[in-house]
């Protein structure tokens, strides 16, 4: 069996992009992946097959034809991938899989989301559409729920959670393609409006719309578009619910424990071996959790971690070089995509000011809500030099 | 928003009537499937179990951004509600709270169950519960 390599990535500047169409989007990440890739390509001719990744939030049709017809490639295999806020790296993962099986030789993985088109946004229709039998439950409520019960069990303090969101303005500020590029203090974030307590308006990712691309290819094709390709080490993919009577789902996200077990087993890398890793902070709260739920570090050490600076870019496990989520913004089928194009960019030296040196062994994560809100997705992709 | 998911589940909403299976002790409610969402087994043997109205918060959020019909500061919490017989294991739902006062409210606060009008859905009232701190617990 083959193996996948990551050939080549092409992304717009994420924010607020409400004169840009969907098509627009599509097309502009699709034309910089293009013109990106080393020894270039011939697009009609050797993309096989397409992985579409979108939640179709601006209603914009639910089918693989929207990238058909903003890019040109028609007459091939597009499919829309919808998995919550995985979306985009369960689209890199599924290509992935098709490319390692012999069945697709060359697959664009592209995600798209425009966020800023509904006049309530994700958090109205959340709380409106999705009301658990009358009792709303908002994005924002799901995952702070998490954070009052880690700062009750494990003496997590409000500080240290505001210290990620520090942490990845600062990285924002350097990243070219970021939506909000602002610095903040631990201050101006317990400062900000609360949002829902513990969380507060500087905890939460802003509203983005956003693409991003990448090019997948086999063995035998991967140097014919660069010298420096980047293999797809392990992927996993996982889910589970809170609601199961699990006590370690209410301070963690099991699957993301599950997603990554599958992608360290896979890969034969283990928690030590990541050099750099893009992980989902849609909150604050999120990343200080998912450092443990990767194994960087113990159950409920996830604040000594960030106290310690260890995820920062300067550290010793950097975390987030891009911003995250909380500075470049959350477009959600573009969000897996453009971190994965960020761990390419880091595995290749190519990652500019936010660059990790040495980078060799990168990883990247998104968890998702679902089915009510009362479930989590987890996908998590391993890539290496 | 589909109206008639209120309705669907009225009678264990007002009766705290929930669904024990019997392969592993998971406790669902207010759904009673032919599946267990905990071990798997399909099709599972639930037995109906009578909840108890006092519980124990898990953990809570106080909501204050939320759309405009929708009334704010609203708390949200887990709440872990016992077998009324004290056997087996508790159910976990979700449930609005009365008390928004910060004070009142923390991880392990003992909270009863209050039946009432939670909103209207156009037609009709929507009624289920709301979890209160009771007042001999109030500090
Ligand atoms: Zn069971």
């Amino acid at each position: 069996m083959t193996d996948a390599h990551v050939v080549g990535s092409g992304i717009i500047d994420f924010g607020e992009k409400y004169e840009w169409s969907f098509d627009d989007l599509l097309e502009g990440a699709y034309l910089d992946l293009v013109e990106s890739v080393d020894h270039g390509i011939n697009p009609t001719a050797d993309i096989d097959a397409i992985w579409y990744g979108t939640l179709d939030i601006a209603n914009e049709g639910s089918s693989g034809a929207s990238v058909a017809h903003a890019t040109g490639l028609f007459e091939k295999p597009a499919t829309q991938i919808v998995n919550a806020c995985a979306t985009g790296s369960d689209a890199f993962r599924n290509a992935v899989q098709a490319v390692k099986a012999g069945d697709v030789e060359v697959a664009l993985v592209i995600g798209a989301e425009k966020m800023l088109d509904s006049t309530e946004g994700l958090i109205g229709s959340a709380a409106l559409e999705r009301v658990w039998r009358g009792r709303g439950v908002t994005m924002p409520a799901f995952f702070g729920m998490r954070a009052t019960r880690h700062m009750d069990q494990y003496e997590t303090t409000r500080e240290q959670i505001a210290e990620v969101s520090v942490k990845n303005h600062e990285n924002g500020t350097k990243y070219p393609h970021a939506h909000q590029q602002f610095e903040c203090s631990v201050d101006d974030v317990k400062d900000s409006a609360t949002v829902s307590y513990p969380l507060n308006l500087y905890d939460c990712c802003p509203v983005t719309d956003g693409a991003c691309a990448v090019l997948v290819t086999n063995d035998e094709r991967a140097r014919e578009f660069t010298d420096a390709p980047v293999r797809v080490a392990g992927y996993g993919l996982s889910t589970d619910s809170f609601m199961r009577g699990d006590d370690l789902a209410l301070t963690n996200f099991p699957a993301s424990r599950q997603a990554s077990s599958m992608a360290y087993e896979r890969s034969g890398y283990g928690p030590d071996d990541i050099d750099v890793a893009e992980v989902h902070d849609c909150f604050s709260i999120t990343e200080l959790i998912t450092y443990e739920d990767l194994g960087f570090c113990e159950q409920g050490e996830g604040g000594a971690f960030i106290d310690d600076g260890i995820p920062h870019l300067d550290g010793e496990k950097p975390v987030n070089p891009s911003g995250g989520l909380l500075s470049k913004g959350h477009p959600i089928g573009a969000t897996g995509v453009a971190q994965i194009a960020e761990i390419f960019e880091q595995l290749r030296g190519e990652a500019g000011d936010v660059q990790v040196p040495d980078a060799e062994v990168g990883m990247q994560h998104n968890i998702g809500i679902g089915r009510n809100a009362t479930g989590a997705v987890s996908c998590v992709n391993i890539l290496e030099r | 928003m589909s109206g008639p998911r209120y309705h669907r589940t009225r009678e264990q909403d007002q009766r705290l009537l929930a669904f024990e299976c019997q392969s592993c002790g998971y406790v669902s409610f207010p759904d009673e499937k032919r599946t267990c969402k905990r071990c798997g087994d399909a099709p599972a043997t639930f037995e109906e179990v009578q909840l108890a109205e006092r519980g124990e918060i898990k953990t809570f959020v106080v909501q204050e951004y939320l759309p405009d019909d929708i009334e704010v500061p609203q708390p949200l919490a887990i709440v872990d509600l016992p077998q009324e017989d004290g056997s087996g294991e508790s159910a976990r739902v979700y449930g609005l709270l009365t008390e928004t006062d910060l004070d009142e409210l923390s991880v392990g606060t003992e909270v009863v169950a209050r039946f009432r009008e939670l909103f209207d859905d156009g037609e009709r009232p929507i009624n289920s519960f709301k979890f209160s701190v009771p007042r001999e617990v109030k500090r």
